[in-house]
């Protein structure tokens, strides 16, 4: 098992190595002049031939496609992704800044996508075609098909403009002034919620909750949805199993044999989906966070790419690779955990 | 021999056929049609029959695993068939079930002590674990497994190996009656030969009382005290093991004991070759169920159906010219 993780582990780079190769390739689509745009720091600089001619030479901005890539992969190692016009800061910079919200977003949306759409799943199956099971499944199939940006604008307009429950945006001022302005307030992980309730203050973790709800419920559904759907008809399946019967015959009592026989196995292929759609969420934040003005990765790298910031949304593209492999290598490690018939070699 | 351990009387299971959007009961299968027999202890039934003739069925809705529509089942005297779930579970320690595929009747996430303790921890056979597990090592070693196996998952053992652990698990809750589905069916030749012999050796060993599910006859032959034949949910020929094979009387009994190959290459015998398929259960044939293809019927078979009647002491048919 160690082995295997680390075999894994070792092929990681060689993926990334494709990954930025292709990145690369499309980041060569552009002239030496507009890739220097990434790197201008003050726009004076540009009305200085010289001085232009002196960044295209610092950066090697016309060199050939494989000395361009491995000048491009040495930046990278040392975190030079380059300088982002959108926050007006290196990308890196940006980077670390905005993931912890990003990442607080995904971490609670885990929640309902996983409890939800288990616990939902193992009723619609154990009810199977009766009312309850007519009604989840009803619930999932709109969840399912209903694209993100629809449902997203939908929860604003109910939530916020009419009803005003769930303010956009990821504090309210109020909260924003002791964030960055008390200097008592001090923050440890970034992830506001947490930070709040470490400081002790109740409110400001209650206004950052009233601020994650609708992101959560958005980005949410559609996961728990197709999750719903892979443990409802694996449950099925199980249920219909021999050793189910077997369960039965030996007077174990009901719940027993739903919970621990039934389920237990039911959820060995919903493990691989569950990870898929927690990886798949990272994508679903670029509509989420736009659309709740939610300040993380997807809203920055949204306007990066209408503001054509190459840096940036190369660099996101890099990141987003990288917690996709390394994932996926989870899911597979989760599988052999749960699975005893699976060994990692 | 003489005290009627099992007894079943009347029993009915139809399945609903649903269709539509409102799932609509539109038919049944009649998968179980009124069958009576009795199973008396320490003696081996074989029930015969085609698949979809409803041995399987008969045996878990015994066992109340499905629901029975109607009829009595008397075990020890008590009606199995009006009791709560509740009840039914404590009684099930009584009667365990021994299933036809041994690669999906094992939970794959449990370890082998854990699929043979379970029962004996519902049923608080044991007081504390070391016991329970004690215990499980025994009946590894009885079935021919090593007991230092235990702590193993199912699929690191064959397909004989997994039937040893299925029985293993059927005999830990010490029951009255075993019924096997099956059980051998799905080994091959060599090793369902060993299977049969340990569960003739358990038999007596244990008292137990087997009802015997099988479509082999040659199986039946070897092991039952008595056969019972069904076919298309209908019992047609119940009798003595010895006296069925020298004297078989309903025409399909017939037809199947004339299929069983005999291994001598020089014997020639008659086959009776059935003409066409098993009627569907949801639809079968008024009248008799077997005369569309019967090679005796006559009239009377698509109009009446005949009743299972006593022939000789101990050997009921369900023909109307059995006695002839």
């Amino acid at each position: 098992m160690l082995s295997y993780i680390i075999r894994r582990l070792l092929l990681l780079p060689i993926i990334l190595l494709g990954v930025t190769f292709l990145i690369f390739c499309l980041f060569s689509l552009l002239s030496p002049m507009e890739r220097l745009a990434t790197y201008v720091h003050d726009p004076a600089t540009l009305k200085n031939p010289q001085s232009v001619q002196r960044l295209i030479d610092k950066y090697h901005l016309d060199d050939p496609f494989p000395l361009g890539y491995i000048n491009w992969i040495k930046r990278i190692i040392h975190f030079d992704l380059g300088w982002s016009q959108t926050a007006n800061q290196p990308v890196w910079e940006a980077i670390t800044q905005r993931f912890p919200a990003t990442l607080e977003l995904v971490l609670y949306s885990i929640i309902p996508v996983v409890l939800v759409g288990i616990w939902l799943g193992v009723i619609s199956a154990v009810h199977h075609n009766d009312m309850l099971d007519q009604t989840i499944r009803v619930t999932a199939i709109v969840g399912w098909s209903l694209p993100t940006f629809i449902f997203g604008l939908l929860i604003l307009f109910i939530f916020y403009g009419i009803l005003e429950w769930f303010p956009p945006g990821r504090l309210s001022t109020w909260a924003q002034n002791i964030l960055y302005t008390s200097p008592d307030f001090r923050s440890y992980t970034h992830l506001i919620t947490i930070d709040a309730l470490l400081n002790g203050n109740i409110p400001m973790f209650l206004d950052a909750l009233r601020h994650l709800i609708a992101p959560i419920l958005t980005l949410s559904y559609i996961s728990w949805a197709e999750l719903l759907r892979i443990t409802r008809s694996s449950m099925l399946d199980t249920l219909r199993k021999d050793y189910i019967r077997t369960a039965r015959a030996k007077g174990v009592d009901e719940h027993t044999v739903i919970h621990l026989h039934a389920r237990k196995n039911a959820l060995i292929p919903v493990v691989t989906v569950a990870g898929m759609q927690i990886i798949g969420m990272l994508g679903g934040v670029v509509i989420t966070e736009t659309i709740f003005n939610y300040p993380g990765l997807g809203f920055w790298v949204a306007s990066s790419a209408q503001q054509l910031d190459y840096s940036s949304v190369i660099s996101f593209a890099l990141l987003f690779a990288t917690l996709m492999v390394l994932g996926n290598l989870i899911v597979d490690i989760s599988y052999a955990l749960i699975d005893p018939r699976v060994r990692l070699e | 021999m003489t005290e009627a351990l099992l007894q079943v009387k009347n029993l009915v299971k139809f399945f609903p056929i649903k269709r539509g959007v409102f799932r609509k009961t539109v038919g049944w299968i009649k998968a179980v049609d009124d069958i009576s027999f009795e199973v008396y202890k320490g003696e081996t039934v074989g029930l015969v029959g085609e698949s979809g003739c409803g041995k399987t069925t008969t045996a878990l809705t015994i066992l109340r695993l499905e629901e029975p529509l109607k009829g009595q089942i008397i075990f020890e005297g008590k009606d199995l068939s009006k009791i709560k779930k509740s009840e039914m579970r404590k009684e099930r320690k009584n009667m365990q079930i021994i299933f036809q595929d041994p690669y999906s009747s094992l939970d794959p996430r449990m370890k082998v002590k854990d699929i043979i303790a379970e029962g004996m921890l519902t049923h608080n056979l044991f007081k504390n674990t070391r016991e329970r597990y004690k215990r499980v090592g025994e009946l590894l070693e009885r079935v021919g497994i090593p007991a230092e196996y235990m702590d193993r998952f199912s699929h690191e053992f064959s397909g004989g190996q997994r039937q040893r652990i299925g029985i293993a698990r059927a005999l830990a809750l010490e029951p009255k009656i075993i019924m096997c589905d099956e059980a051998v069916s799905a080994l091959d030749v060599s090793i369902r030969s060993q299977i049969i012999n340990l569960l003739k050796d358990l038999q007596e060993e244990y008292n137990l009382t087997y009802l015997f599910i099988a479509h082999d006859l040659s199986v039946i032959k070897y092991i039952s005290d008595r056969v019972i034949v069904m076919y298309l949910g209908k019992i047609i020929e119940i009798a003595d093991k010895r006296e069925f094979f020298s004297n078989t009387l309903h025409p399909y009994a017939q037809a199947l004991i004339s299929a069983v190959p005999v291994p001598n290459p020089d014997y020639k015998k008659e086959r009776i070759i059935l003409s066409g398929d098993v009627p569907s259960p949801a639809d079968p044939p008024a009248g008799c169920r077997f005369h569309p293809r019967c090679a005796k019927a006559r009239k009377i078979c698509a109009e009446v159906e005949p009743e299972l009647k006593e022939v000789k002491e101990g050997h009921f048919c369900a023909c109307h010219f059995c006695a002839e």
